[in-house]
């Protein structure tokens, strides 16, 4: 597997060997420490925007974005269009996952597979997803087919990978330790091969969970009739930077909770191991 | 009754000869220890009686598998201790059995920890119950106690003694250790060249004390079958 991402073995190799110098622990208040600087930059901004030094057609005052979204909340507007982009990415996400572990499970098993089908995943991998959005709007036009796609491909190669080096990393000492137990093949791959690739299973979900969401958003803003992509967009015509401010902070919100769902899949999983145990830094 | 019996066993890697014609016969009960040099074929033996490496003539006759500790511990890390143990055991009473074996090792209030939890001795005293639990016929250790420190590994020599005195497994212990084979077993055999050399028949009076008159004298002519003479060891 030579021409495994260097990528995703760079971020298994991370999470393996911590290293983290020793450092003393804050006395008081620690959680409250990272948020001071955040909150300034808010309220300087702010009172930037309060006292007219920035105007609204730029960037409107913080305050302004939050009314905007109660506001659009209160008329009906914004939940549907969230509603929408969710169900793209869920969608995307759920159909490009599967094939990608489908794949990847092929591959890393069977050296068949893998000579029929590996060359060929990494070759059109070399294409940057992105790239193929026009030919996809041809194809499918700005319907939904298009967006769900764009996520499907963005998410099926870093699973794909991920599963294939996760499982070609299991230590042949415990598959062995296995065959001397008397294990079932099925067996084998239930309790060895799998629980062994799962660190690395859910490193490419994290990372496909990123990629999704970038696919989502390029897809919504070039080629959408609804979603948070389409509202900013819209928004644009008007000059409502309030909206598209809101389109923004909406996007990166999602993107966090996404990543602490897969944090989360994480340490409920993968308690078992060092690094991701209590008090371990994840 | 017989725990296993090799017969003209061959192994060759390309033009190498590892296993010339060996013949070993462990009856169930009886605990032997394979000494050898690096490199002398012991630990291809093991594996070709565990089923992990295949043979290029001759024949291997037991009953049932036989079950392995290897040097290292090899648990599962993402399986608690008790799964760990109860891994090749019927789903209905692994968690019974798993639970009497490692009330044997001594490891009864162990059995929710998570293997990285374990202290290296901890973690082959699990290795062991593992082996056990199975009931083999056979029972291979392949050096089960090279990584351990001093105090642990005799700690652990008593333990095996008294667990296969209880199950009876026939035992081919692979070491270097002329004193673990000398404290343990109850015959031992000098491996050189893919063949059986000799064998020494240890007294009980050897395996219980180390200045036995019969391990000073058992333990001088292992070492010299193992290019260690005497006068070497005085200097």
């Amino acid at each position: 597997m030579s021409d495994i991402l260097p990528l995703a073995a760079s971020r298994v190799q991370q999470r393996r060997t911590v290293w983290a110098p020793r450092l003393r622990p804050l006395p008081l208040g620690k959680g409250f420490l990272p948020w001071i600087a955040p909150l300034t930059i808010l309220l300087i901004w702010e009172l930037f925007a309060r006292l007219g030094g920035l105007s609204p057609n730029i960037l409107p005052a913080p305050t302004k974005v939050a009314a905007t979204a109660v506001k659009l909340i209160e008329n009906g507007q914004l939940l549907p269009d969230l509603a929408i982009s969710l169900m793209r990415a869920l969608a995307g996400f759920v159909i490009g996952g599967s094939i990608g572990f489908t794949l990847g499970i092929a591959v890393g098993f069977s050296r068949l597979a893998e000579a029929l089908l590996d060359r060929t995943i990494q070759m059109v991998r070399a294409i940057p997803f992105l790239a193929v959005l026009p030919l996809v709007i041809v194809w499918l036009g700005i319907g939904e087919g298009a967006k769900i796609f764009l996520v499907a491909l963005g998410v099926t190669f870093p699973i794909y990978i991920n599963t294939v080096l996760g499982i070609r990393q299991v230590d042949p000492k415990l598959l062995e330790l296995g065959r001397v137990t008397g294990l079932s093949d099925w067996k084998l791959i239930r309790c060895i091969v799998l629980p062994g690739a799962l660190p690395s299973i859910l490193t490419g979900v994290r990372y496909a969970l990123a990629t999704a969401w970038l696919a989502l958003v390029v897809a919504e803003t070039i080629a959408a009739s609804s979603g948070i992509g389409f509202l900013a967009m819209d928004a644009r015509e008007f000059l409502r930077t309030d909206v598209i401010v809101l389109a923004i902070v909406i996007y990166a919100g999602i993107g966090v909770v996404a990543d602490s769902i897969a944090r989360f899949l994480e340490r409920r999983l993968l308690a078992w191991h060092a690094n991701y145990a209590p008090g371990a830094r994840s | 009754m017989t725990a296993v019996t090799v017969e003209h066993l061959t192994r060759r890697y390309g033009d190498r000869v590892i296993l010339r014609g060996l013949n070993l016969h462990i009856a169930r009960g009886e605990f032997v220890a394979l000494l050898g040099e690096s490199g002398c074929g012991k630990t291809t033996l093991l594996r070709a009686i565990a089923g992990l490496d295949r043979v290029d003539g001759g024949r291997i006759i037991g009953s049932g598998r036989p079950a392995v500790v290897f040097q290292e511990h090899r648990l599962l890390p993402w399986y608690t201790v008790w799964r760990n143990v109860a891994l090749g055991l019927p789903e209905a009473d692994g968690k019974r059995l798993a639970e009497i074996a490692l009330g044997e090792v001594g490891l009864g209030d162990r059995q929710e920890e998570w293997p990285r939890n374990l202290s290296g001795g901890q973690a082959q005293r699990v290795a062991l119950a593992r082996a056990l639990v199975q009931e083999p016929h056979l029972l291979l250790l392949d050096e089960p106690f090279a990584s351990l420190d001093a105090l642990t590994r005799i700690r652990m020599h008593a333990l095996v003694k008294q667990l296969v005195a209880r199950h009876q497994p026939g035992v081919l212990l692979v070491t270097h250790d002329v004193d673990e084979a000398i404290a343990l077993a109850n015959r031992a055999l000098i491996m050189r060249d893919g063949r059986i050399v000799a064998e020494y028949t240890v007294s009980p009076g050897a395996n219980a004390r180390r200045s036995h008159p019969d391990a000073v004298s058992l333990r001088e002519v292992l070492l010299d079958q193992l290019g260690v003479p005497a006068d070497a060891v005085a200097a």
